[in-house]
This record gives structure tokens, sequence and C-alpha cells, in this order.
């Protein structure tokens, strides 16, 4: 069994950047906890969730995917490729690792994009087993535990009281990543940590079927009241992928930009013509639950929310997915009353 | 002793006799607390996720139990006042905290509101004080701060910041913008920020590049900040939004200082003050023309 102490983390990434890999993990910059490149001598906060998902590695929030130059009368196209380096993506959550289902299905459902993909292809994920869960978490309501990553390459694995980390390497990109950091690595036995209680807090399938029927309900506009219709949750959220394409032109040329955009903003929809099919934030709120819970299982057999519980974190209303889901499982089954009686 | 009951008293009373159609104030949230202590720096801000209380909105009277106030109850309610679904429930009352009343004294002098729309359930600190229209919550904001009230600390960090070369103060701001991912919460959480086409989301010209890089977040954030100058009340709420974190009270403690020393206007005090960007006076200082 291979592990590291705990508090050598920093070596760790400190030995796969010198192996050739360029790491992203939980940095801490004025007070805030983001995924975001590690330089050496930052400290990797395993502590705290970060603010940004994972999904920032693959699908940044804005990325140039074409130029343009000048040339006379017209533009000559400059080639623009993705930037796409050899990573290490370290300590990202369970939850976060089993988002990219969802994003991998989306970028390549019926056009492959070269941007996503060379992303994705460049980066080794070592998944953190969880070892505490806060208010907000609830992957299991999501068919989601906290201590597998079943879609990330190597998974650390809390031991001895949150002393060690055991490395599980899970692909061969995982194995390649634990031969570069062997230099780090120690052989012998630990003893993985318990992983924390999450609490179960909706039925997914009752709130399935719900949704399934209740595309008028009035409860949607009484769920949405408080939105005040940010990108906040949007942004945080490791499933949503929705952007917007812009180009911006200059004297010399035109870049085409791909930015992140969210259903929640009043913008998303809105026609040329003035006329928006979702003219409020009833039909917003509800396109986003409808989006994660009902279309993406149905489409691409994945449900678009891994419970990393983030929309619930940052939202300033305190809104969340899991309440709205909280009160939809009530809604479908008024005698159980709210959470009560779900089957762990 | 706790003012709930005669807030719920005022709310359902309000709501009875048909003086309001609805009443928006705080409930406690099921879940209930803050929860397990989260470490600092884990993506919470101080007062996101409201500290244990949501939003009510309450349309029936003996719904107004639901109605709770205490010092959690810290998100800006008037920022409700923008969203189409809330104003077509007018008349409506709001409960207020100091924040809120200076909020909506500031959006009654912008005429964001017709008069007797609506009515304040008003607090100062956590003593209720009663129904209030606009120009008693005035009065009440007047009495409170007979002073410009400014946090002590941004005080210091703002001079601290303006003794730099300017150089090296745009390279602190631009690394803190370079964070800004354009989710635009500050926005949604102000309530001052009521246009209905932000100047970012114009197109025709583009005047904002809408992109989360760069030039256009450092534009984006600047110009969100000048939009607010003599109007924002300094409650927070933006800053308590951001989910970066990014450091908004200064510019916005900053551009209200230039606001009072230069013209004389402290925001949210007077719901018959002229708005300083809405009003041009040719008296107005013109010597930065040069």
């Amino acid at each position: 069994m291979k592990s590291l102490s705990a508090d050598r983390l920093q070596d760790l990434a400190a030995a796969l950047s010198a192996a050739g890999y360029r790491v992203v993990a939980p940095v801490e910059a004025d007070g805030v906890v983001r995924f975001a490149p590690w330089s050496p001598g930052a400290a990797i906060r395993t502590d705290a969730v970060p603010v940004n998902s994972l999904k920032d590695v693959f699908f940044p929030p804005s990325e140039a995917i074409g130029r343009w130059r000048r040339s006379g009368d017209g533009f000559d196209a400059i080639e623009t490729r993705p930037e796409a380096p050899k990573t290490a993506a370290l300590a990202a959550r369970p939850c976060d690792v089993a988002a990219l289902a969802m994003l991998d299905a989306v970028f390549n459902w019926d056009f492959r994009d070269s941007f996503y993909d060379a992303r994705r292809a460049a980066t080794v994920v070592a998944a953190l087993a969880c070892s505490e869960a806060d208010e907000e978490c609830f992957c299991t309501s999501v068919g989601g535990r906290p201590d597998a990553a079943p879609g990330a390459d190597a998974l650390l694995r809390p031991a001895d009281g949150g002393r060690t980390l055991i490395v599980e390497p899970l692909t061969d990109q995982g194995r390649d990543l634990a031969a570069a950091a062997s230099g780090v690595l120690q052989d012998g036995a630990a003893a993985p940590d318990a992983p924390p209680e999450v609490r179960r807090r909706f039925d997914i399938g009752r709130v399935g079927a719900w949704l399934a029927g209740n595309f008028d309900s009035p409860l949607w506009k009484e769920l949405s009241l408080p939105c005040l219709g940010c990108a906040a949750c949007a942004y945080a959220c490791p499933a949503c992928h929705c952007f917007d394409i812009q180009d911006e032109s200059g004297p010399n040329g035109v870049v085409r930009l791909r930015n992140w955009d969210a259903c929640g903003l009043g913008l998303f929809t809105l026609h040329a013509s003035g006329h928006n099919p979702r003219p409020d934030q009833a039909s917003r709120w509800r396109q986003r639950v409808m989006h994660k819970l009902a279309y993406a299982p149905e489409r691409f057999k994945v449900a678009a929310c891994t419970g990393c519980g983030r929309c619930g974190r940052v939202c300033p209303r305190g809104m969340s997915l899991a309440d709205t889901a909280e009160r939809i499982a009530a809604a479908a089954a008024p005698a159980a009353g709210p959470a009560a009686g779900v089957p762990a | 002793m706790s003012p709930t009951p005669s807030l719920r008293e005022d709310a359902a009373r309000l709501l009875r006799e048909g003086r309001v159609k609805l009443v928006i104030g705080y409930r406690a949230h099921a879940g209930g607390g803050q929860g397990p202590a989260v470490p600092e720096g884990a993506c919470r801000a101080p007062l996101a996720g409201g500290g244990g209380r949501r939003p009510a909105f309450i349309e029936e009277a003996h719904r107004a139990g639901e109605l709770v106030f205490d010092g959690a109850c810290s998100q800006n309610l008037a920022a409700y006042l923008k969203k189409p679904e809330v104003r077509a429930r007018m008349p409506l009352a709001i409960v207020a905290s100091e924040a809120v009343g200076r909020s909506l004294v500031s959006l009654a002098a912008e005429s964001q509101f017709a008069q007797g729309a609506l009515l304040a359930l008003a607090f100062r600190g956590e003593r209720y004080e009663g129904v209030k229209e606009v120009e008693e919550l005035a009065a009440l904001a007047r009495e409170a701060a007979p002073e410009p009230r400014r946090d002590p600390d941004i005080g210091r960090r703002l001079a601290e910041l303006a003794a730099w070369p300017a150089q090296r103060r745009a390279e602190w701001w631009s690394a803190r913008f370079s964070r800004c991912t354009r989710c635009y919460a500050c926005r949604a959480a102000c309530p001052g920020c009521y246009c209905q086409r932000c100047v970012t989301e114009r197109n025709v010209p583009q005047w904002v590049s809408t992109a989360a890089l760069g030039h256009g977040n450092y534009a984006w954030n600047m110009i969100r900040a000048f939009h607010q100058a003599g109007r924002c009340t300094l409650c927070g709420a933006c800053a308590s939004a951001c989910p970066q974190g990014l450091p908004l009270m200064l510019l916005n403690t900053f551009l209200a200082a230039q606001a009072a020393e230069q013209f004389d206007v402290e925001a949210g005090l007077d719901p018959a003050a002229k708005p300083l960007i809405g009003t041009w006076d040719p008296e107005d200082d013109n010597s930065f023309f040069t």
C-alpha cells in the first residue's frame, strides 16, 4: 500500500511539478480557497471545499476558441488551439469528479469539443475522499458517496485519523502519477478512516417522478421567489456547462470567446425580437432544476447535480438545489413530510 | 424582550386589512443555524447563505407567524423591489433593518416606487420600531447615524492603498478582479442595481467585454462601483454576495467618501434628495476638464 503523510501534500505537488505536471489544487488566496494552479510553497487546503469546482480546469470561465487577423478588406483565420499542458488535478472532491461524467457526455454529444477534450486528455485527476461533510453536502441524495471517485485516476484516502493519505491508483494515468511521485510515497499499512455521514435529504426517484408531471406547477413560482437571478450557483456548480459565444473585435482583428453563461440570468434566453420564452425567474429556476434532475438523466443517464452543495454555500439568499428537491419530494408525497421515511 | 410578536402582529394586520398584498421578511431556515463550523477560507461568505435566515414572502395573514428578526437577518431585502414578480404585489411591506431602511430611502429618492406603495416594518438594531412610511424611515436613519458611518478597518486599508503608486494599485486591483467570474451576484444583491438592461449587457455597441478576463473584469467592477457613487448606502450586500470574496467595499467606501467630500451627498438619508448621478447642475465643478 502506497501512502504519504497528510502534511506532505505539498511535497507530492512539488514532485509532480518536477516531473513535468502543471499542478492544480485547492489553494487559498485572500481568504478564499479556490481550485487554482499550485505554486511552490502554497499550502494545499484539504479542510475546505473550494469555491470553484474541478470543472474550471477543463472548461474555464472564458477562453479564446478562434482568432482572425485583419487583412485588406477581409480576415485571415489564425489557428487557435486549446492550452492543454500536462496537468495533475490534486485533491478534487468525489462530487466534482462525479460531474465529469456529465461534462464528458455533453462536450462529446453531437459535436466533439476539442478544447474540452484536449484538456481532459492532458489531465490526471487525483481525488481526495472526504473526511468531513457540512450541512450543504448531499452527494448521497444524488447517487454519490463521499469516499469513492469512480471517474478519477487516483484516490487519496484519509487514514490513521487524518494523519495519512493512502494513494490508490485507479487508471494507468493514476499509476503514472504515483510513479512520478514515488519519491514522496511510502510503503506500509494504514487504517482508512470511516467516511463522514452525509445525510440523505430526498429521494431522487420521487423528485424525478414529480418533475415529469409538474411543468406548470405553482410551486415553481414559490420556490423561485427568493432568487435574484445571478449566476453564482451555476458558476460554482461542477456540472453546469452552458456558455455563450462572443466575438470581440479590435483594430487588428477579432477574437472569438467562449464565456460561461447561466439559465438564471434574464438575458440567457432573451431573443433579439425582445421576446423571452423564459420571462420570469420561476421559469428560469424551473429550467435549472429540470435540466439537472430531469433532462440530463433522460438524455445522458446521469444527473447534472452531484450534491456538492456549492449552490447553497454561495447563494446570497441561501437557496440550494437540495432545498428545492426536498420541497419537491415533500410535494410529491405530502403525507410523508419532508425527507421523512427516505430509505438510507 | 423579543420584538417578534409585535412584528408578526403588524404584518398580519397589514395583510388582513388589505393595506399590503405582500410582506417580505425573514424566516428561520428549516435546516437551522449555520451547521458545523466551517473552516476559515471555506466557500461560505460570512453573510451568504443568510446565516440560517432566509427571505420570507408572506401573502396571507395567518402565515405572519413565520417571520423572525435578529442580528442574523443580514440580507438586504430591498433588492427584491427589482423583481417584477414582487413589484406586481405592491403595495407591500418590507422588514427593514437600518441597512434595508437606507436602501429604501435611497430608492425613494430615485423614484423607484410610488408613494404609498411601500411600508417598512422597521428595526433599529434589534429593537422593533413599528410600521413606518419612507419619510419616517429616513428620520430614523438620520437619528441612528447623525455622522457618516465608515468602517474604520476599510478606512485603514484605503489609506494603505492610497499611499501606493498608481501602477502598484492598478496591479493589486487587477489581481483581485482576475478572480471575478462575472456571475453578477454583486449586481443581483444590490438594491441600487436596478437597470433593466445593465451596461455590461449592452452589445450595440458593446461597452464592456463580457469575458471573465482581465480588462473586461476590471472595467465591469469599476463601472459598477462608479454607477453607485453617491447612491451606495454601504450595506455590503454586493461584497457578501461575491463568491470570490472580492473587496468591493473598498471601492464603495472610497466613492461614498468622495461623494460626501465633493458633493456633500450621503445616500439613504433623504427621500427628497436629488440623485447625485441623475442630476446635472451648470454650477457643478468642471475644473477637471483641462
